[in-house]
């Protein structure tokens, strides 16, 4: 492991000889929240937020992209990445962003998102404050050891032990004052990254792999019934989570009404027309019932998608239990419940 | 020290340079433009269109496989492939005029461009039927997808066992392909044919009641592999037949339909629990399915 040093007053100009070169994105506050935004100088950047209010998958996975540009001569793809650098993104963040990419690679790649990914480059940074529905602890997500090109660990007054991860972070060092590490500062490091394990005060009693066994196995629990009878169908939960990569297609003609776009918009399952088709004679909902569609997501995170991940779909970053505006969306309740019948 | 810029520059065109054209090669969404040979109401609501893709390749398709078929403007809609890969230099679908897309689909006349991704997904496995009985259970616009493989079984016909085609419509209006109809009716050296109408009419000679009275009109060998597709309600009602016949789960065939986006297993419109009907499916062995409580 390549391990440097940042000194804290060195974190500015860096920062701002990255702004000069490429679009740096970073959390940056916004009311009484914080947001990923671009960067105009290192003073918006707040390394110390909790959590941002959607995932840096916007950058890879936009709210609305654009797939074919059409018109009467033709029509052509859209991929057309913009190098950027997303700077101070959170382990859990990391971890999500890392299951995307499997998940957009599995199968057919969908280059529309892979060469969005491609052309970022991720600094990571440690959790300073954690936010408070979140549980990244008890999904494993606390630490990660892949998915970035940079990581910052902030030791205190000092500054930064930057690990150095791929060529795209090898990159950035060209524009910072970096210095050797000492044993001490690598000390403090690993006492920040691997020292803290009950900072979360959203906690699952189990092992995410158990959890997984048995909720498997509790499709007919009344508990789906329970949560989601106060369940709007909003679909706040899936429009701020980073591994929900559901998406709609639309198109939309340009005000010549000659030429137009194909484009992709964000999409949720908790919304009712999500699983309906056109039969004869009318519609067919396949998930009909909000607790269907509730359970469906939770399963899918839980379960469904294990197979592909290895793992749960869920990062712990606790933004659904914050959006949920009839807060019945913290799957850690939910999770609880089941594995104690 | 160097400028700081002009390293990473090189290295960020680079990767976007090399990899662009590849990227745009194989851009999941792109379709390619069919034209439409032929173009032929059907039913009440339906229209049947040959199309052949205008770059001159062929669908190289499986029996039972589906198509994203659009329009720029409009949209895009999945939809069965109605001809059996057998059948080359063309393809058939048919679209049923429900919606904003298909409405603009069903409008195209002959000429006229379609656009189409595919194929996609997993059709019938034809090396399970080879050599054994068939039966084939398709109601209403289910039509369309086992038409490839009731063609398919046409044009292989050694290699198959006894071929039994049940179809069922709402009333004689409904039928479609009328002319395949007409010529199963009588070609009874190949196929045997039974159908039926919920609803008859005063020049309906034929059976008259839902698709499990056809049952009836025959015998179905034990060893029979079986195809089943048309309106969900269907599905249950066909299958209890069949287990009354002792035919095995793992000998029944279902295509279904869902809402689909991208056909290609990403944007989750299409799930039945853990598996995506666009990349497992259409076509999905019914013993694999039949615990899966939103599967029909």
């Amino acid at each position: 492991m390549r391990l440097l040093f940042l000194q804290r007053e060195e974190l500015e100009p860096f920062v701002s000889l990255l702004i000069a070169w490429q679009e740096v994105v970073g959390p940056k506050a916004k009311k009484n929240r914080f947001v990923f935004d671009k960067l105009e100088s290192p003073a918006e950047l707040r390394l110390d937020y909790d959590t941002t209010i959607l995932p840096p998958k916007k950058y890879f996975f936009q709210p609305q992209q654009d797939l074919i540009r059409f018109s009467p001569e033709g029509f052509t793809g859209c991929i057309e990445p913009k190098p950027r650098i997303i700077f101070g993104v959170h382990p859990y963040d990391i971890k999500a962003i890392s299951m995307l990419d499997y998940l957009f690679s599995d199968g057919k790649k969908d280059w529309n998102y892979l060469a969005n990914r491609q052309a970022a480059t991720i600094v990571g940074i440690n959790v300073h404050q954690v936010f408070k529905t979140a549980f990244f602890e008890s999904m494993g997500a606390s630490i990660v050891t892949k998915g970035y090109d940079l990581f910052l660990t902030d030791i205190g007054e000092e500054g930064f032990v930057v690990e150095v991860a791929t060529d795209k972070g090898e990159a950035l060092l060209a524009y910072g004052h970096f210095t050797q590490v000492t044993p001490d500062q690598a000390q403090k490091r690993r006492k920040i990254l691997y020292g803290q394990s009950d900072r979360c005060s959203q906690k699952l009693f189990n092992l995410p792999e158990e959890v997984s066994e048995k909720v498997a196995l509790s499709f007919y629990h009344p508990i789906w019934e329970e949560m989601a009878s106060r369940c709007f169908s909003c679909g706040a939960c899936n429009l701020v989570c980073p591994t929900c990569y559901c998406f709609d297609v639309q198109d939309m003609w340009n005000l010549d009404q000659e030429s137009g776009i194909r484009f992709r918009t964000w999409d949720g399952c908790l919304t009712e027309d999500f699983a309906k088709v056109t039969v004869q004679g009318g519609t067919e909902n396949f998930r009909q019932d909000r607790s269907s569609r509730y359970r469906h997501r939770i399963m899918r995170k839980a379960v469904y998608l294990n197979s592909k991940l290895g793992g749960p779909a869920c990062v712990g970053c606790g933004r659904c239990a914050s959006a949920c505006p009839a807060d019945l969306a913290n799957p850690v309740p939910v999770l609880n419940k089941i594995m104690e019948g | 020290m160097n400028h700081p810029y002009s390293y990473a520059d090189d290295r960020e065109e680079k990767l976007i340079t090399t990899e662009g054209a590849e990227r745009e090669e194989e851009n999941i969404f792109l379709p390619k433009p069919a034209r439409v040979l032929q173009a032929q109401p059907m039913g009440r609501t339906e229209k049947y269109f040959r199309l052949a893709f205008s770059d001159g390749s062929s669908m190289g398709h499986q029996p039972g496989q589906i198509v994203e078929a659009s329009l720029f403007g409009y949209g895009e809609i999945p939809l069965g492939i109605a001809s059996s890969p057998t059948r080359e230099g063309y393809f058939d679908l048919l679209i049923r005029k429900a919606g904003r897309v298909s409405t603009a689909l069903w409008n195209l006349e002959i000429g006229d461009t379609m656009y189409i991704r595919g194929p996609l997904g997993k059709g019938f496995p034809v090396d399970e039927f080879k050599g054994h009985d068939v039966l084939i259970v398709a109601g209403g616009i289910g039509l369309c997808p086992t038409r490839s493989m009731i063609e398919y079984i046409e044009d292989r016909r050694e290699e198959f066992g006894h071929f039994t085609l049940f179809f069922g419509a709402r009333t004689p209006k409904d039928q479609l392909f009328p002319n395949d109809l007409a010529r199963w009716r009588e070609e009874i050296d190949w196929i045997e044919y039974h159908e039926t109408v919920d609803q008859g009419s005063p020049e309906w000679k034929g059976n008259v009641g839902v698709i499990t009275t056809l049952f009836a009109k025959t015998s179905i060998s034990k060893g029979c592999r079986v195809i089943i597709c048309g309106p969900p309600i269907m599905y249950k009602f066909v299958i209890k037949e069949l287990k009354k016949l002792g035919i095995p789960d793992a000998h029944i065939y279902v295509d279904l339909e869902r809402r689909m986006k991208c056909g290609v297993g990403k944007c989750g419109h299409c799930q039945i629990n853990g598996l995506y009907v666009c990349t497992d499916g259409p076509v999905f062995n019914y013993a694999r399915i039949k615990n899966l409580e939103e599967a029909f």
